[in-house]
């Protein structure tokens, strides 16, 4: 009876593990800290960015905005749900439907913010909704990229996301509800495919080459107040994502992965 | 005493921008104005920064304060023009019409 109970408990660990493995909703952008005001494409993609692999169909997010803050001004934020045009994104091993829209930055801290329809993982019977954060900065005067934002699950930056070099850490604090998410489970993936816009597809040569399946998706907890950290080994874009942060969480009567994810570009020293 | 309290609170004000990078960029709005925002590396306000806008022979064209949201807005020049942020000695930032665009 012992033994049927591990292996049941082996199965449910596996059915829980595997919905959220390597998923990650991505806003790219070719460059995170601007030296001036410029018009910047922004495509939404939900993928496997390390292998470049499966590009899942994304539904009509219900909140894309921006929210604007320069120095100690007001934050400002505007809605550009009504600016994303559908694409159909090209990975390594399929194409899936996705979005895209530009916007014209100036100065400050831009912080884009996505609210995805949750993403339907047939084979688990359950969702995925991953709220997913990024911080473009115009100019090198900061605002409030260090505040939340007020979405239902997020991660806040406890360091100033583009001013990283390689070998700086990047921390940032699990929220979920306004709340600290004590032992948050955070995986880790490096943009390891150069995403191209103008062919709307990932470019077929890595940048690194994984020895070990595990180097893939990297895993860190986070501490009892939600912090994580993490150490910076390469130039280029790192995603992050904070999985299940609220467990009881359903969508349309099915288990729903409530996950946040913020990327950051390092850059090296030279 | 109070005086020497008012001084320190003063050094301690003027410092904090002093020892931060000053920023200003300007931007074409299209309707015949231009908006220069400024502020510092550190985030802090350039609310009240002089500015100046010259023409090429140093002739002043207008001039003001940086608003409460380290903003100055004003009527685009016939022209070559220049726009002087003045942070104070070592700390103005002067900007060509050529590199003002939308």
């Amino acid at each position: 009876m012992k033994k049927i109970t591990y292996i049941l408990a082996g199965f449910a660990l596996f059915a829980a593990a595997v919905p959220v493995q390597a998923h990650f909703q991505m806003i790219y952008t070719p460059e995170m800290a601007l030296k001036e005001g410029a018009k910047i494409p922004l495509a939404l993609v939900f993928s496997h960015p390390f292998e470049a692999g499966h590009t899942m169909d994304m539904g009509k997010p219900e909140e894309f905005y921006v929210i604007r803050s320069r120095g100690e001004n007001e934050p400002q934020r505007t809605d550009l749900l009504k600016t994303l045009q559908p694409i159909t994104w090209t990975s390594l091993t399929n194409s899936g439907k996705a979005w895209e829209t530009e916007y014209s930055i100036r100065g400050g801290d831009y912080i884009f913010c996505l609210v995805p329809e949750p993403y339907y993982e047939a084979e688990e019977e359950a969702y995925i909704k991953q709220e997913t954060k990024l911080i473009i900065n115009g100019g090198g005067e900061p605002g409030a990229w260090m505040d939340p934002v007020g979405l239902a699950v997020e991660i806040v930056p406890l360091a100033k996301p583009y001013d990283r070099w390689v070998g700086n850490v990047f921390q940032g604090r699990v929220l979920a509800n306004g709340k600290p998410v004590a032992g948050a489970e955070v995986e880790i993936e490096y943009l390891n495919h150069e995403p191209m816009l103008d062919k709307k597809a990932f470019a077929k040569k890595a940048a690194v080459e994984a020895p070990q399946d595990a180097f893939v998706l990297q895993t860190i907890f986070a501490d009892d107040n939600g912090v994580f950290t993490f150490g910076i080994p390469r130039a280029g874009w790192w995603g992050f994502a904070a999985l299940d942060l609220e467990p009881d969480y359903t969508y349309k009567g099915k288990k729903c992965s409530r996950d946040a994810v913020i990327w950051i570009k390092a850059v090296d020293m030279k | 005493m109070m005086l020497l309290a008012f001084l320190l609170s003063f050094c301690l004000i003027a410092t904090q921008a002093w020892a931060h990078t000053p920023l200003c960029s300007c931007y074409d709005n299209g309707d015949n104005t231009v908006t220069c925002e400024g502020g510092f590396s550190d985030g802090s306000s350039a609310s009240g920064v002089n500015m100046r806008v010259e023409n090429k022979d140093g002739s002043v064209l207008s001039d003001g304060q940086m608003s409460d949201t380290s903003e100055f807005t004003f009527d685009k020049p016939e022209g070559g023009y220049k726009v002087i942020f003045d942070a104070g000695e070592g700390h103005q930032i002067i900007i060509d019409s050529s590199k003002i665009v939308e």
